[in-house]
């Protein structure tokens, strides 16, 4: 028996690793390891006022903090019974657009990029390929700017909240982005070239899962034609090797993420990203997991395209900057929320001061964890024998990496 | 050139991220040090002797003290960066003991991944430089990491986070709109960015150590209606309950 160590993994979120289990040359099996402790954010919730917890969920992961707020907001309000109007939702859509570039464009041209190239990093990359580290930088501090003018920071930024917004933007900081976006289109248009060329690996999965909306929702959908509720039909189990829990559909291995959301609601995209997804639908319909990179510089696209509607249709109506109040009430909510690796659940009951009574959060990573497992398996047994034990650990790196995996974010994944 | 190496132990990901949200700056510091070893950015290690280790997260399971460990032996100087690593943060606030709460979340008390409860950096091993954030200001890392390179004493903040909101004109929220705020007792240095949003500091950066007056914000806070409870909660969120009324 030979067991095949891949890890820590680089150049991903967080503290990860693989065993691989080989007997007489036979895969036998896979295990991911999420080596990262456990932080009980569920725990840390219980007993909280409603008003405050946001601004904890926003610790889970410092690449998404926005998304988990929003999340936590949008559970929240559903609790209350409480609907905001169009401008907030706009804004906060906003938000996630920032994040989306932040985070596809970090993983696009820090994570994977090298991998492209042959490089360990980006940094080494710089003397050769400087210009397009540097555009890749200027897209992702772009969707940090839009972070910090809708989340308050750059990380961490408390300023969404419940009913609202501790702050607006104000009318010159979203003209800003009204200026740049030109610039980046044809940037991120250029990206969607480079990683059309990538080699297919990794598994298919059998279903695909997303928001009903394109960046958050009412309901999940699936590619089987479902609508519904996380409890209906995703079961999530612990595992004695690893930190984070496994979730299946129906019982089956599924995928969140770039690559699905544009399967399952590219009807939706805006009009050039809607085009180059045509462009690359035939390479797409594979939905081996490597694909999810091609997706994200789709997205990189669609993301620069609707912060520009956005924006012009907010500086045309103009921001009124009113928040709606709330009354604390017992209730239940459940929000739904494409962060940037895919769904993200935040469930809560609250009781009638306001306090959290129960508190459950599972995330992309989490839900994207038996498709890791299973992507490892095919690769191995695919080049196990021909390539040399090297290039077969580099090979099921670059495998993980696709997934985009935040680890930090999948380590405490819980119903109470 | 100084080699320097980034470990990151259980956390969100921030601290280490934020190093890479110096843009431009980065490649300023790069004129400086050699990266050694940073696993979220390169897939690049080498174990050789380090100038400047920066450690971020809390020590939450045995290979968390054991990658500590490392950093420590194998460096010049230690800096535990972000408020996981000098105060526990978030996840050091999680009451209760690991075998319990394994099992509230897991469903089972067994630890075979060997996790442990979550505590700073700082209360492993000794440090050179603290400094606090969740996640810091990136300026401050970077003016720290430029001054070693450069063998000047770096300075230390010491002012609460009010002071940044006089300097700012901010209008205080505790007083005018009654909003929990916890910058008086909490260390300065992220400009009173919270505040600029009209809200409470919910103190992330830590306690203000030796002048804070802990007593007399718990009296503001009761007086304002909150209970108890609410306001012990408040005080411990980064800190670990280090404060104390
Ligand atoms: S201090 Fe805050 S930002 Fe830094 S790693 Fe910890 S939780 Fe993340
Ligand atoms: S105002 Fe308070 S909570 Fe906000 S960044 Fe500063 S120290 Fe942290």
């Amino acid at each position: 028996m030979v067991i095949l160590e891949v890890g820590e993994f680089t150049r991903v979120e967080g503290n990860g690793k693989a065993e691989i289990v080989i007997e007489n040359g036979e895969v036998k099996e896979v295990r991911v390891k999420i080596v990262e402790g456990p932080r009980f954010f569920e725990l840390l919730t219980l007993g909280r006022y409603y008003w405050d917890v946001p601004d904890l969920e926003a610790r889970i992961c410092a690449i998404c903090y926005l998304a988990h707020s929003f999340a936590s907001v949008l559970g929240i309000e559903k609790a209350f019974g409480v609907e905001v109007p169009e401008e907030i939702q706009l804004l906060r859509e906003l938000g996630l657009i920032g994040e989306v570039l932040e985070s596809h464009a970090l993983h696009l041209y820090l994570l994977v990029a090298p991998d492209l190239f042959g490089y360990p990093d980006a940094i080494r990359m710089m003397s050769k390929h400087g210009k397009l580290v540097k555009e890749g930088l200027t897209l992702k501090s772009f969707g940090n700017y839009i972070r910090e003018i809708v989340g308050g920071r750059e990380i961490h930024g408390i300023n969404i909240k419940p009913g609202g917004f501790g702050r607006f933007p104000t009318v010159e900081e979203l003209e800003k982005i009204e200026r740049n976006c030109d610039e980046l289109l044809r940037m991120a248009k250029k990206a969607v070239n480079i990683f059309a060329t990538q080699d297919v690996f990794g598994a298919v999965p059998r279903y695909h899962i997303a928001t009903d909306e394109y960046l958050y929702g009412e309901k999940l959908i699936a590619s089987d034609g479902e609508r519904f509720d996380y409890l209906e039909h995703i079961e999530e189990k612990a595992l004695p090797y690893s930190f984070a829990k496994q979730s299946k559909y129906k019982g089956e291995i599924f995928m969140v993420g770039a690559l699905s959301r544009l399967m399952l609601k590219a009807d939706k995209l805006t009009p050039i990203a809607k085009e180059l997804f045509e462009q690359h639908k035939e390479k797409l319909s594979q939905c081996y997991v490597s694909l999810n990179n091609l997706a994200q510089a789709i997205e990189l696209v669609y993301a620069v395209e609707r912060a520009k509607e956005i924006v012009s249709t907010l500086l045309d109506k103009g921001i009124k900057g009113e928040n709606v109040p709330i009354e604390p009430k017992e209730g239940e909510g459940i929000g739904y929320v494409e962060a940037p690796r895919g769904v993200l659940i935040h469930h809560y009951k609250i009781d009638e001061k306001g306090n959290i009574t129960y508190s459950n959060i599972i995330t992309p990573t989490a839900l994207n964890h038996a498709l890791m497992e299973l992507s490892l398996y095919e690769e191995t047994k695919k080049n196990y024998g021909t390539l040399d034990e090297n290039s077969l650990v580099h090979k099921l790196e670059e495998t993980v990496r696709a997934f985009d995996p935040c680890i930090s974010c999948s380590v405490h994944l819980v119903r109470l | 050139m100084l080699k320097l190496g980034v470990f990151e132990l259980t956390d969100c990901g921030g601290c280490a991220l934020n190093i890479l949200f110096l843009y431009d700056k980065l490649f300023d510091l790069l004129e400086f040090y050699e990266i050694k070893e940073f696993h979220m950015a390169s897939s690049f290690k080498e174990h050789d002797h380090l100038d400047v280790a920066i450690v971020t997260g809390t020590v939450s399971s045995q290979r968390d003290l054991e990658v500590l460990k490392h950093a420590r032996n194998y460096s010049n100087y230690l800096i535990a960066l972000g408020t996981c690593a000098t105060h526990g943060s978030v996840q050091g606030a999680v009451e209760g003991k690991i075998r319990d709460k394994l099992e509230k979340v897991y469903g089972t008390r067994a630890n075979p991944m060997k996790a442990l409860d979550s505590k700073p950096v700082i209360e492993y091993i000794a440090v050179d430089f603290a400094l606090p954030g969740c996640p810091y200001d990136k300026m401050e890392l970077y003016q720290l990491l430029i001054d070693l390179a450069k063998g000047i004493e770096p300075v230390k903040k010491d002012y609460p986070v009010c002071i940044e909101c006089k300097l700012n004109e901010y209008e205080c929220v505790l007083v005018k709109k009654g909003v929990p705020c916890l910058g008086p007792i909490t260390l300065g240095g992220c400009n009173a960015v919270c505040i600029r949003s009209g809200l409470g500091c919910i103190g992330c950066r830590g306690p203000l150590p030796k002048e804070a007056n802990p007593t007399s914000e718990f009296e503001i806070l009761r007086e304002l209606g909150y209970d108890e409870e609410y306001i012990r909660k408040k005080f411990k969120t980064f800190a670990r309950g280090e404060l104390r009324w």
